[in-house]
């Protein structure tokens, strides 16, 4: 079947209109999808540190040891590893340790831990289309159930 | 078109409903996780031991749906003898279906999540 000269026009235009609502859609996908996709491991990696947290020895002789401490938490968010290696890799893209947050809650006391927050502070996801920054989130929240030891050294 | 536009939105609808699910899903478990390990630490096989870790999952301060949703209707047992273990249930995370709904799909999606944790945890040596 023969098409007139004006119904090749009509497909033309909409193929451009349609071609650029498909392009729009598509590149809403991967925006979203890969922003989601990094969150996912975010939360991941938070969850994985502050139990890491939770869990280790607490020691402060002196008040480098907390720092130390939460130098270890920080690399276990971002590295899966307390004392990584020189050429290690970060979990999520382009994450670094100075992005993550660590925060002991004394007891009532303020002398012992009760908990430990662990937060992203600041992360911007480049998502090829567009970024979306992420400021005090993910975050969680673990009770420290590890070892207290204020009079030992971090080694 | 409208079969393209069919299809486009359940890729679309793949991409972002899923991406959601899957992050309300592990953020419901990192709280489960916590909330376990908080109710568990304060079982002494006492009445007030469970009032405490009661007391200690809803102080919590975690969120979820991209952290911006805080978790109800969460269920926290404990063991008969009252001090071996902790389990907490987040059963009423629903998940708002944005997409997907357009091609058939439900409106929520429930994404509950459950943890349970010894009263006397495994410690890290280091």
């Amino acid at each position: 079947m023969r098409r007139r000269a004006g119904q090749r026009g009509h497909a033309m235009i909409e193929l451009a209109v349609s071609a650029g609502v498909m392009v729009a859609c598509l590149a809403g996908t991967v925006q979203f999808g890969y922003t989601f996709y990094i969150y996912n491991e975010l939360v991941t990696a938070v969850g994985n540190g502050g139990r890491y947290a939770a869990m280790r020895t607490y020691r402060a002789a002196v008040p480098s040891d907390i720092e130390k401490g939460k130098a270890a938490i920080r690399n276990m968010v971002v590295y899966g590893d307390s004392h990584p290696a020189p050429n290690a890799s970060p979990q999520v893209a382009n994450l670094k340790p100075e992005q993550v947050e660590v925060d002991w809650v004394m007891d009532d006391s303020g002398t012992q831990p009760a908990a430990v927050n662990v937060t992203i502070a600041d992360y911007t996801v480049d998502a090829a289309f567009g970024l979306f920054r992420f400021t005090g989130r993910p975050a969680v929240e673990y009770p420290f159930v590890g070892r207290f030891a204020p009079a030992e050294s971090e080694p | 078109m409208s079969v393209a536009m069919v299809l486009m939105l359940a890729v679309m609808g793949l991409a972002f409903d899923f991406g959601r699910i899957y992050i309300a899903r592990n953020e419901a478990q990192v709280f489960t996780d916590a909330a376990a390990m908080a109710a568990a630490s304060k079982l002494d096989g006492t009445d007030a031991g469970l009032v405490l870790a009661r007391q200690a999952v809803a102080k919590l301060p975690m969120r979820w749906n991209l952290g911006t949703k805080s978790f109800t209707g969460v269920e926290v047992e404990f063991s008969p003898d009252k001090q071996s273990w902790a389990r907490v249930t987040a059963p009423d995370n629903q998940v708002e279906i944005t997409f997907l709904r357009a091609v058939g799909g439900p409106a929520v999606f429930t994404v509950p999540a459950h943890s349970v944790a010894a009263a006397k945890p495994v410690r890290l040596i280091e």
